[in-house]
């Protein structure tokens, strides 16, 4: 139960990058390209925020890629 | 046949440290996403004005498609001072090809979504390295089509991107996803546990950590 949950707050910390980012562009377009790339970085920093702190912590323990 | 042996003998060539730090360090992560960021804006923003509004290309009146039509005979033309906007033969016939047979209909759709798609995996960090490839792979093709833009930049931030696979998406979602899923030649903990084998068991070699000792 405690991976499902940990699992469910790191899936919906990033759904919510994906659809801040697209709401952002789609409606802004590229009137201010500075502008709309802080909010996408703020979430994204936000989103590993709550990966590191709740998804890290119950998966932990990471392989090299090689 | 010594020769041949000497030559080809089987050895690995290390990477400069220089180069292992650039591309396989998490130290660097935050550079990293700030180009993926970048990227994945460009991506998202080039395919936004494809799938929304007045000059969408796709979910119009009438038959899809018709500005990539437009795209493409304005690429195939050869005009009669000057150089065309595409420089090999083949290329021109591949997309007479899809003119003539009216691909631009379905192609369209391909195009604007995949473009979105690119946009949102690089900037969630999801298959980071797939999705620079597919970045790369269109620009090499709007750029074999005469248009250069702003396709050089985008493609060269694609490939080293690419070559940084690895931490690219480590401040994002392949920070988890990669580890689960693993690489074709060394299964993650996910593909491990459904095809019953250990992690790393098909791995050819496995990179020991810094500071061990190497048998």
């Amino acid at each position: 139960m405690k991976k499902i949950v940990a699992l469910g707050w790191g899936v919906a910390a990033w759904a919510v990058v994906a659809v801040v980012a697209s709401l952002l562009v789609f409606n802004m377009g590229d009137k201010n390209q500075v502008l709309m790339f802080l909010p996408i970085l703020a979430v994204v920093v936000a989103a590993w925020g709550i990966g590191e702190l709740v998804t890290e912590r119950v998966f932990g323990g990471q392989e090299e890629r090689v | 046949m010594a020769l041949f042996q000497r030559t080809f003998d089987k050895r690995e060539l290390r990477d400069p440290g220089l180069v292992r730090t650039v591309f396989g360090s998490t130290w660097l992560a935050p550079l990293w996403l700030l180009a993926r960021l970048y990227l994945g804006y460009q991506w998202l923003l080039a395919g936004s004005h494809k799938v929304w509004g007045e000059g969408r290309w796709i979910a119009v009146d009438g038959p899809d498609g018709l500005a990539l039509k437009g795209f493409w005979e304005r690429a195939i033309a050869i005009p009669e001072q000057g150089r065309p906007p595409i420089s090999f033969d083949w290329y021109r016939d591949f997309l007479s090809f899809m003119v003539n047979h009216e691909w631009y209909t379905w192609f369209s759709w391909v195009i604007a979504l995949g473009e979105v798609t690119v946009g949102l995996l690089l900037i969630v960090g999801a298959f980071t390295g797939l999705a620079a490839l597919a970045g790369a792979f269109m620009n090499f093709n709007f750029m074999l089509a005469g248009s250069a833009s702003i396709n050089p930049v985008l493609f060269v931030i694609a490939l080293l991107i690419l070559f940084g696979w690895k931490t690219a998406g480590w401040i994002g979602v392949d920070r988890w996803l990669l580890p689960a899923l693993g690489t074709p030649w060394q299964p993650g903990r996910a593909v491990s546990r459904l095809g019953g084998i250990a992690p790393g068991e098909r791995g050819d070699e496995l990179v020991p950590e810094r500071g061990t000792a190497q048998a």
